[in-house]
């Protein structure tokens, strides 16, 4: 028995050393470092103080990571609601379905950087919308997109729309088409089958798609830097800031781990509340 | 048209170039207990399916209680379906599966209520009502999608080879009660299995089928006594076949030959010396003894090859001076004093053999 264990720490020893260097070693460093004192210019002093968290509740930083959040929040749930159908389409799509699935995952050959520059383009008061939508005469002055959150919002969703559709297409491909017929032999026309049998059903592939969607775009950095030139800010640019232009090592740590906190905590209470509703929805 | 309670005329259905279901008619009693038997790629499922609706045939006509319904879809139909997988869904308790075929029909909740009770007594599952189907054993399960059928009071119950999941004891008892239960309720089931024996207990009346087309229809006991086509005698139990050319007179003095000796043969089946045809005889129809008795013409001189004991009877393998086999079923006490090597006389009556062309040209029906 004992020799098994052993045996079986052996076995799974490079996962834990790979946890260990790559996940346990870099958060505890941030964590420690969170309580150190700043010496000014990324200097550390090995003195515990949380004037680190201090900064981090004031308000100018709180409002960054409420601002995350709801932005995050709005573009998980646009994700939603244009990825489901989206997916719902591929995989009903036959012989086409390899094809759309691989526009979908087209995108990923290109930095999101460069992707993003072509919003720019597309959202200028110049730009390709813009000129369209006076050309046909729906309006006579050009709307400003680009430096609002409505831009951050679009940056977002097109950024993370295929880690929405690729789970929810997964389980939808997976659903047991019987269940589809059952529905149908009990009466249920195809509308009423979609709400209480394909939807309830594929609910653990919409979940992961959550997760997949809103912990990255949470984070992320690039999209305000891009199309708002630094103007709103996400806590994503909050922490890059606080490393690479004020030189806080410590208020960049503090941050970061609030973040994770805030994204733990989301997960937890959207598992919380799933569950309750679907015993048989498996967590991603 | 028919006053049937289903009738399928001249019904054909194609996957690709082939057809499933070639030009079939059947016509179902109200209240009949009607089995579709036959090989796995015979047509029986997707028969099924049409009447379900979730096939729409690509030639014929199919009529449930009196309505044309090849273009009604299935949640239109007043048919239900139990699924060979259940198909019970995984994220509803046992008593919302069975009340969600009522739920669709807007009935009120208290109605839905007593509804879903009365059908879970029936199945003996009303104390599973708020578990999830996962829970459940295998043969509970079956129930609930029994229950889940049944609950709606369909004109006909459709059952696609639903006790195949299950192991063979709990499979005799839910055939008997399935059964009862369709005797209690006077409801039709048309049921789809690949199982002769299942059939031959259950149904009313069995359609053997095979390849896309109808062999034979028929009572049980004329399915299995009077098989109309050598697929059928060959399907449904265990048989011997020989073939040979009648040979013989006038009348009823035909015979044909196994090795050198010669079988007489029964002439009700409208048979001409020269005819070549197949002779079945079941296992449990022939006779044995070590020795013949007076009219010797209908001994066969046969030499034991293997003696099997299977339980309820002894099964003798013997062969014939030319190398041909035959089966013979006796009980255990008759064959304790045989060994392999011995020689042994087999016996039977003629009426019990059936006959079969052999260039069946059209199929028979029914």
């Amino acid at each position: 028995m004992v020799r098994n264990i052993k045996a079986a720490y052996l076995m799974l020893s490079p996962t834990i050393i790979w946890l260990l260097a790559f996940l346990v070693v870099p958060v505890a460093m941030i964590a420690i470092i969170s309580f150190t004192t700043n010496t000014g210019f990324g200097g550390i002093l090995y003195e515990f103080s949380t004037e680190a968290y201090t900064l981090a509740f004031s308000s100018l930083y709180a409002q960054a990571i409420w601002q995350s959040l709801w932005w995050a929040g709005l573009a998980t749930l646009s994700c939603v609601l244009i990825g489901y159908p989206f997916a719902y389409f591929i995989a009903h799509a036959g012989k086409w379905k390899n094809l759309l699935l691989l526009l979908v995952m087209i995108p990923f050959w290109t930095n999101l950087l460069i992707r993003l520059y072509s919003w720019i383009i597309l959202m200028n008061n110049q730009g390709a919308i813009n000129n369209l939508l006076i050309k046909l005469g729906i309006i006579s002055e050009p709307i400003t997109m680009l430096y609002t959150p409505f831009a951050v919002i679009i940056g977002l969703v097109y950024g993370f729309l295929p880690f929405m559709i690729l789970p929810i297409y997964a389980s939808i491909e997976q659903l047991n088409q019987s269940y589809l017929e059952a529905a149908e032999d009990l009466g249920a026309n195809p509308v009423r089958t979609f709400f209480r049998v394909t939807l309830p059903l594929t609910f653990p592939g919409v979940l992961s798609g959550i997760v997949m969607t809103f912990v990255p775009a949470v984070s992320v950095f690039v999209v305000t830097d891009l199309l708002t030139g630094g103007r709103l800010l996400m806590i994503g640019n909050v922490i890059k800031d606080a490393f690479l232009v004020e030189m806080n090592w410590q208020l960049g740590s503090a941050i970061s781990l609030l973040l994770m906190a805030l994204v733990l905590i989301s997960i937890v209470i959207l598992m919380k509340f799933t569950s309750k509703n679907n015993e048989t929805s498996s967590f991603m | 048209m028919s006053d049937n309670m289903v009738y399928l005329e001249e019904v054909s259905k194609k996957f690709g170039e082939n057809y499933a279901v070639h030009k079939i008619n059947l016509d179902i009693k109200e209240g009949e207990f009607l089995t579709l038997l036959g090989p796995s790629g015979c047509g029986k499922t997707t028969t099924l399916r049409m009447i379900a609706g979730f096939e729409k045939p690509d030639e014929g006509n199919i009529w449930i209680d009196g309505k044309q319904v090849e273009k009604i879809e299935p949640y239109n139909r007043e048919v239900n379906t139990v699924f060979q997988s259940y198909s019970l869904f995984p994220h509803m308790t046992v008593a919302e599966n069975v009340a969600f075929g009522l739920k669709m029909k807007k009935i009120p909740k208290s109605e839905i209520d007593e509804q879903v009770h009365r059908a879970l007594d029936l199945v003996q599952l009303r104390a599973f009502s708020d578990r999830k189907p996962k829970k459940l054993s295998g043969g509970q399960q079956q129930r609930v999608a029994i229950a889940r059928a049944i609950v709606n009071n369909p004109r006909v119950l459709l059952l696609d080879e639903p006790l195949g999941a299950l192991d063979l004891k709990l499979r005799k008892q839910m055939q008997l009660e399935l059964k009862q239960l369709q005797q209690e309720l006077g409801m039709t089931f048309i049921y789809v299995t690949h199982d002769q024996e299942e059939a031959l207990t259950m149904s009313d009346r069995i359609v053997v089928m095979n390849q896309g087309q109808i062999e034979q229809m028929g009572l049980p006991d004329e399915i299995y006594e009077r098989p109309k086509t050598k697929f059928v005698a060959d399907f449904i139990g265990e048989t011997n076949f020989f073939e040979g050319t009648v040979k013989g007179g006038e009348g009823s003095n035909l015979y044909m030959s196994i090795g050198e000796q010669k079988v007489s043969i029964h002439n009700h089946s409208n048979i001409e010396s020269g005819e070549d045809i197949y002779l079945s005889i079941r296992p449990e129809r022939i006779h044995i003894t070590q020795e013949p008795g007076n009219k010797s013409q209908d001994y066969l001189k046969v030499k034991i090859q293997d003696k099997i004991y299977i339980g309820s009877v002894t099964k003798i393998v013997a062969s014939f001076s030319d190398g041909q086999k035959i089966t013979a079923h006796s009980p255990y006490d008759k064959t304790l004093h045989l060994q392999e090597g011995d020689n042994l006389y087999i016996y039977w009556n003629p009426e019990n053999a059936v006959i079969f062309p052999v260039h069946e040209k059209e199929k028979i029906e029914a």
